[in-house]
């Protein structure tokens, strides 16, 4: 064990008389470089952090305060977005990735976008239905609300500042429109998401002096962490210290009438949702060398998974690790091409919330709490969810007799063979069954209107195709996103299986 | 110069954009063009020391020409720096400053609307 310098108590003593000597978690790596770790300890007081990402797992309690008539509310939109208000009478719960009801905003303008507008001040419309009861006969409201105007809204966050979190990537032919932003084809792009060595919980990895209390910034307010966040997990790989995947993450708590809209942001990943960007700081005091140390570590010291999105899958396959120094640097090395990187969460933002938080402290208007519980640092796992009706994969399907096409047939040949086994998709295969492109009946009647005699110059070539060990449910979704009727069921060796339709799985699904 | 080519139909079959670069001394790079036969819109960079004449021949082919200061915007207020547009610009026109402000290179951008599409805050514009 390494032994006690300081206490939190003795901290805020000096925070008070003006002496705490505070800097931030990247000052602090190369004041250890420097001096050593011995040496900062006994200097350096608190270390501050910060991050400002995009956090899904985020909203607001708000309390509307009661009308009069007093209504009990069951519906409640605000501008557009509804929030949960299966509570008491005027309490709801806005989630920040409620898309709006109106489907041509959609993800557009979502849950934190009104929790933006809200700490922004400006006006809200809120509507509100109610079934009536004796002692709240209103059953409807449609009325303009400010943050100012409602009793309380109080922000409170289920799952905030993972711990560190995977790098994405792409290794198939399409661009993917993911939480981690848009992904580019055949691996065209990384996205990363942590703020690397500014990051709160790589600071104090094991939990030494964080925990249920710890009183931090959130969005420009002093606010609190309540407790472990959900998906919390301990018995994780690590390196330096530092978990080299996703792992820790907070609770947290703060009223949105003190926020600040420079550290909160509403926004869209494209195609996947409406997010809400949270800023939180973390202060760390520095009681003993170990902390100290810990709070030196550099982006080159913590290492990240790059893992492929391309596997719609709960696990997605690692492409390589990567520290955050490189992944910073703009470029990184994907099976010998150079690929570029890009940030998720702003480095600007973090940076900026640890020299906010250093202000407050420095100017005595923070002070430092002893955390009530720390954070468990052992014995946590993610459990997942284990759906209980047997996976379908596409070769459990019912297939038919394999009808093919070869590319020497002529397209009077094809139409017999659509026409005789009523279909409407033909894989064209080479002697050895392999696919080289699909037929359908549209392009056979296009032959006949262009005068066109050969298969190959009227087949697609470039053929979207289901894989023998696919989930039946991805493919209902790659149908879907394609707007195909119906797609080639390949083998491992590329050999054509057969044909799987929208109608067989319509039929799969409507079948339950 | 940038500027935005309009090609009316009755002319998207003559061969101007050969018979500019042969008969005038101009560098010439297409950023970006979209013309079928219903007409169409082309995005230019032009430069060299005829470029004034080579204006003046577009102009008389019927090509209507608008020139553009800026290819694409940053709103300040909207953006928060975050970098998701980085590594989707095909030309590396996006990098991060020292302090990790986002920088947009108009000159080298040919206004593809990557980033435009896929910044979390709507926060960047390509004028058109």
């Amino acid at each position: 064990m390494w032994d006690i310098m300081k206490t939190i108590r003795e901290i805020n003593q000096r925070i008070k008389d003006g002496d705490a000597v505070v800097v931030t978690a990247a000052e602090m790596t190369a004041i250890v470089r420097e001096n050593g770790a011995k040496q900062a300890a006994e200097e350096i007081d608190v270390v501050t952090t910060g991050t400002f990402g995009a956090m899904c797992s985020s909203g607001a309690f708000l309390n509307f305060g009661h009308s009069d008539p007093p209504i009990k509310m069951s519906r409640t939109y605000l501008n557009g977005v509804e929030a949960y208000s299966g509570l008491a009478a005027v309490d709801a719960y806005l989630g920040a990735t409620q898309p709006n009801r109106n489907p041509d905003i959609g993800l557009e303008y979502g849950g934190s976008h009104v929790i933006e507008d809200l700490i922004r001040g400006n006006e809200i419309e809120l509507i509100a239905e109610a079934y009536g009861t004796d002692c709240y006969p209103l059953t409807e409201i449609k009325t303009q609300i400010t943050l100012e105007s409602i009793n309380e809204a109080v922000m409170v966050n289920p799952r905030n500042c993972y711990q560190n979190y995977s790098s994405a990537t792409n290794s198939t032919d399409e661009t993917l429109y993911t939480y981690m932003g848009t992904l580019l084809p055949n691996m065209g792009n990384v996205s990363y998401s942590s703020a690397g060595e500014l990051s709160p919980l790589l600071n104090d990895p094991y939990f030494q002096t964080i925990g249920t209390g710890s009183r931090i910034f959130l969005c420009g307010a002093q606010g609190y962490i309540i407790g472990e966040g959900t998906q919390f997990a301990t018995e994780v790989e690590r390196k330096n210290g530092v978990p080299v995947s996703t792992a820790g993450t907070l609770m947290l708590r703060g009223n949105m009438k003190e926020m600040h809209s420079d550290y909160v942001r509403g926004a869209t990943m494209p195609k996947y949702g409406s997010t809400l960007y949270v800023g939180a700081g973390i202060p760390i005091p520095i009681l003993n060398e170990e902390l100290a140390q810990r709070t030196a570590i550099s982006d080159e010291e913590i290492t990240c998974r790059i893992v492929d999105y391309g596997v719609p899958r709960r696990s997605k396959p690692i492409v390589r690790e990567a520290n955050y120094h490189e992944l910073k640097s703009g470029v990184i090395e994907l099976n010998g091409v150079e690929v570029p990187t890009s940030p998720l969460s702003s480095q600007k933002k973090a940076l900026e919330i640890a020299l906010k938080l250093k202000e407050w402290i420095d100017k005595g208007e923070f002070l430092l709490t002893v955390p009530v519980e720390k954070l468990p640092s052992k014995g946590r796992t993610v459990k997942p969810l284990e759906i209980q009706k047997p996976r379908i994969l596409v070769k459990d399907l019912k297939g038919e007799a394999l009808i093919l096409a070869h590319p020497t047939d002529a397209i009077s040949e094809v139409a017999r063979k659509m026409v005789q086994n009523s279909i409407n998709h033909l894989p064209v295969v080479d002697e050895g069954n392999k696919l080289l492109g699909i037929v359908t009946s549209w392009d056979v009647a296009n032959a006949v209107a262009h005068g066109k005699n050969k298969l190959t110059d009227v087949m697609t070539k470039k053929v979207i195709i289901a894989r023998e060990e696919e989930p039946v449910d991805v493919i209902a979704r790659r149908i879907d996103k394609n707007k195909i009727s119906g797609l080639p069921v390949i083998d491992s060796d590329n050999r054509v299986k057969g044909m799987v339709t929208a109608e067989d799985i319509s039929r799969l699904i409507g079948g339950d | 110069m940038k500027a935005w080519l309009t090609f009316s139909p009755n002319i998207v079959s003559k061969p101007i954009i050969s018979n500019l670069v042969k008969n005038y001394d101009i560098t010439f790079n297409i950023l970006r063009a979209d013309i079928t036969p219903k007409g169409g819109k082309m995005l230019i960079e032009i430069s060299g020391t005829q470029q004034k004449q080579a204006i003046d021949f577009m102009g008389k082919e019927g090509i209507h020409l608008n020139p553009i200061n800026k290819v694409v915007k940053k709103d300040e207020e909207k953006c928060i720096d975050c970098g998701a547009c980085i590594s989707l610009c095909p030309v590396e026109a996006i990098k991060p400053a020292e302090d990790w402000t986002i920088e947009v290179d108009d000159l080298k951008c040919i206004g593809c609307s990557f980033c435009t599409n896929s910044c979390p805050t709507r926060a960047i514009r390509v004028m058109e």
